[in-house]
């Protein structure tokens, strides 16, 4: 097989792995912020059950839960495996996601809150107009990281029948005999992905810093 | 007919075991300028923060005009909007520029429109001499000039009395001055102000009744002229005596 | 230690909702083909000659023309589903895809979980070494004192560990199994392990791929028919699928398959 034709077999599962990353960075994005806003503000249960859900969450390989999930899922709804793939990914990464907001929650000091307060903002105006914007920036190095390994992670879904990057660079390597080149290329794909990524990041994340005087 | 904006009945605050304050009185009229003073960790900020409601008296009421604002169905969103605080810390939004903090609550709380907001806020920030750093972050800006962008913030919500929280005690002494001389500015101007601090010299000219609070009570309260040259506890006269050793200057009383 | 009992209590809540899961009603699978107009078929494509991928990045191989061939006959498409070779029958069981054809053979053990196709070839083991091997093997027992490999979750995995591991005759770590046959191809050709044991037909062509490779001794041990794997209880399915496959043996389809991909 030419290079040309093995490469393209290998990267055309670079759709596959942006779909499952697409979908569930973002859905670990939405539910990791809820559940990090709930577990600061909501009372000391939900704080304490959401600390039980990412001890859980993470404490358990992603490929473990990833296979748990997806036939837990198989049982109630019918989905395809790239879509019970993805979601399973997004529930994965909400444990981690909100452990990086609550941080950066926490980190914007708890006078800053009261300082809204007195001001006579409610709780939620607070949360919306002083502690999410403040929150937001000390959250993207750390969300990049997560971001980055979610792109990765995204190559795990080869297990449960997704023909995405990975996979493909199996059966090349089976049919062809080239391991090497076969998950080299795929290894430069994935770099490439997670490259760019955090470049934008960076990007975004000098384009919010606050102006101060050194 | 001089009206008391502000009454403390009988307000305690417990921690555990441990009771920062327990009854507590104090009557504060329109216009008057108080000023607290006593040894640190007495519980004269947590006093402070409990007239505001952001932290709960255990006991006690306390009554902002007619209003009892200790009372159980209280809006407290709404009452913090007319009492403005000052932090030590200054607090400001780290995120927002110097205009932008002093918005914030007019937009938000006060429902008024973006250039009406944006007017007032420059006014209020003119108020305390920052009319240029409008479009300044908190980190461009020194101590003293945060400070007193902290001051505007609260002004600027038109509030029926200003709490200030040891408003001095973080910044460098040659910055302390610009923030007391706002201070003065707005007592003399009528404002009803509260303020805990270890600056004698602006208590003994500037306050219409000075506090002085140690281990949770209120020891003695009275005029400057009667804490400073007539004080009627010993623990007072002592007190008066080391701050003022501290601070320099070296008057002992009769 | 409270946080611990709760989230112990979650995790087996969420294991015995993951135990309900595993019975399925029998449903009719066959009509439900029918309905979508299309058969969704699982695979491990990492398995020349039976299921593999081309050149141009296409499905290939005696399985792969097989199942094609049924599909049309059939009166449907096919949409292909690969997956490591270990998650196929889950796959079945779960209804993820309507049957697989992966090279199986017949097992008690997957019998339980699934059903089986008339066979459509027949197939045997293969004792695969370095050709410098200078061993030798006249019984299949004699393979305990090398390092042995099998691919996880064939037949030979499991012969292996019935009849050598349970029975003392080799240790556990003795052996090393792989997620695909040509990860092991690799290990062998580095002398990580000494034997492999796969079935024939592919271990002839890793010979042709690898090079340096010799088959020492071949026999049926747990191999034999091999058969497409279906749903449980599915009877209908199975006795339509059964029907295209001995028409297909009349004809002499399948001698042709075999002819095409399986000799020299």
């Amino acid at each position: 097989m030419d290079i040309g034709r093995f490469f393209q077999y290998i990267a055309s599962g670079t759709a596959y792995t942006l779909g499952v990353t697409l979908i569930a960075l973002p859905s670990g994005l939405i539910l990791g912020m809820l559940f990090a806003f709930l577990a600061v503000y909501a009372g000391k249960i939900a704080t304490r059950f959401f600390s039980i859900y990412s001890t859980i969450m993470r404490g358990i390989p992603p490929i473990v839960l990833l296979f748990i999930l997806y036939f837990l899922m198989s049982g109630a709804i019918n989905l395809t495996p790239f879509w019970a793939g993805s979601v399973s990914l997004g529930i994965i990464s909400s444990a981690y996601q909100m452990e990086i907001f609550r941080g950066a929650i926490l980190s914007v000091s708890a006078d800053q809150m009261m300082a809204a307060r007195a001001i006579g903002l409610s709780k939620i105006q607070a949360i919306r107009t002083v502690i999410f914007p403040q929150m937001i920036r000390i959250a993207i190095p750390g969300w990049s990281n997560e971001a980055a390994i979610v792109i990765k992670d995204s190559s795990l879904v080869y297990a449960i029948g997704v023909p995405e990057i990975l996979r493909r660079a199996q059966l090349i390597s089976a049919s062809t005999q080239q391991p090497f080149l076969a998950y080299t290329t795929a290894a430069f794909i994935y770099f490439t992905l997670v490259f760019i990524t955090n470049r934008l990041l960076n990007r975004a994340e000098q384009k919010l810093t606050i102006p101060s005087n050194p | 007919m001089i009206k008391p904006i502000l009454t403390v009945k009988n307000l305690t605050k417990r921690y555990g075991e441990h009771t920062v304050f327990e009854n507590i009185n104090l009557t504060v009229n329109e216009g008057d300028t108080i000023v607290i003073i006593g040894p640190s960790g007495t519980g004269k900020s947590t006093f402070l923060r409990c007239l505001n409601l952001l932290t709960k008296p255990n006991g006690g009421q306390i009554w902002l005009d007619d209003q009892e604002i200790t009372a159980k169905d209280v809006d407290e969103d709404q009452v913090r909007q007319h009492i403005g605080m000052v932090f030590q810390n200054f607090l400001l939004f780290n995120h927002l520029t110097a205009l932008e903090n002093v918005k914030l609550g007019l937009i938000h709380v006060k429902h008024m429109s973006k250039e009406a907001a944006e007017a007032k806020a420059r006014e209020e920030l003119a108020r305390v001499g920052l009319a240029e750093q409008a479009d300044h972050y908190p980190g461009q800006l020194s101590g003293g000039q945060q400070q007193r962008v902290g001051i505007a913030r609260a002004l600027a919500m038109d509030p029926r009395i200003m709490l200030f929280d040891e408003p001095t005690s973080a910044l460098d002494p040659e910055l302390i001055g610009e923030v007391l001389e706002v201070m003065r500015k707005l007592s003399f101007e009528g404002m009803t102000m509260i303020v805990v601090t270890h600056e004698m010299g602006f208590a003994r000219e500037v306050a219409d009744r000075i506090v002085f609070m140690e281990k949770g009570q209120i020891v003695e309260e009275g005029t400057p002229d009667q804490l400073f040259y007539h004080p009627q506890h010993e623990r007072t006269r002592e007190f008066l005596w080391k701050i003022t050793e501290l601070y320099g200057k070296k008057e002992k009383e009769a | 230690m409270k946080k611990t009992l709760v989230a112990l209590s979650v995790l087996l809540i969420m294991a015995g909702l993951l135990a309900g899961c595993g019975e399925q009603a029998p449903t009719s699978t066959l009509d439900k083909i029918k309905q979508a107009g299309k058969v969704v078929v699982g695979t491990s494509a990492d398995y020349p000659p039976y299921e593999y991928v081309d050149e141009t990045g296409n499905y290939t191989g005696f399985d792969i023309e097989l199942m094609t061939e049924i599909a049309k006959r059939m009166g449907v498409s096919l949409e292909w589903v690969d997956m490591p070779f270990d998650s196929l029958i889950a796959a079945v069981q779960e209804g993820k895809i309507d049957m697989s054809i992966s090279c199986f053979n017949y097992s008690e053990e997957r019998d339980q979980q699934v059903d089986f196709s008339d066979p459509y070839y027949t197939s045997q083991d293969a004792f695969l070494v370095a050709e410098g091997f200078t061993g030798t093997i006249t019984d299949p027992a004699d393979i305990v004192q090398y390092k042995i490999g099998v691919q996880s979750g064939t037949v030979q995995d499991e012969w292996v560990t019935t009849e050598l591991i349970e029975t003392g005759l080799m240790p556990e770590s003795k052996l090393s199994r792989y997620e695909r046959v040509d990860q092991a191809a690799l290990d062998l050709q580095a002398g990580r392990i000494d034997v492999l044991v796969a079935d024939s037909v592919p271990a002839q062509a890793l010979i042709k791929q690898f090079g340096g490779f010799k088959i020492v001794y071949e026999v049926q041990l747990y191999t034999g028919p091999i058969n497409i794997v279906l749903p449980e209880g599915d009877k209908a399915l199975r006795d339509e699928v059964n029907k295209i496959i001995k028409q297909l043996q009349d004809e002499g389809f399948i001698d042709q398959l075999a002819v095409k991909y399986f000799s020299e």
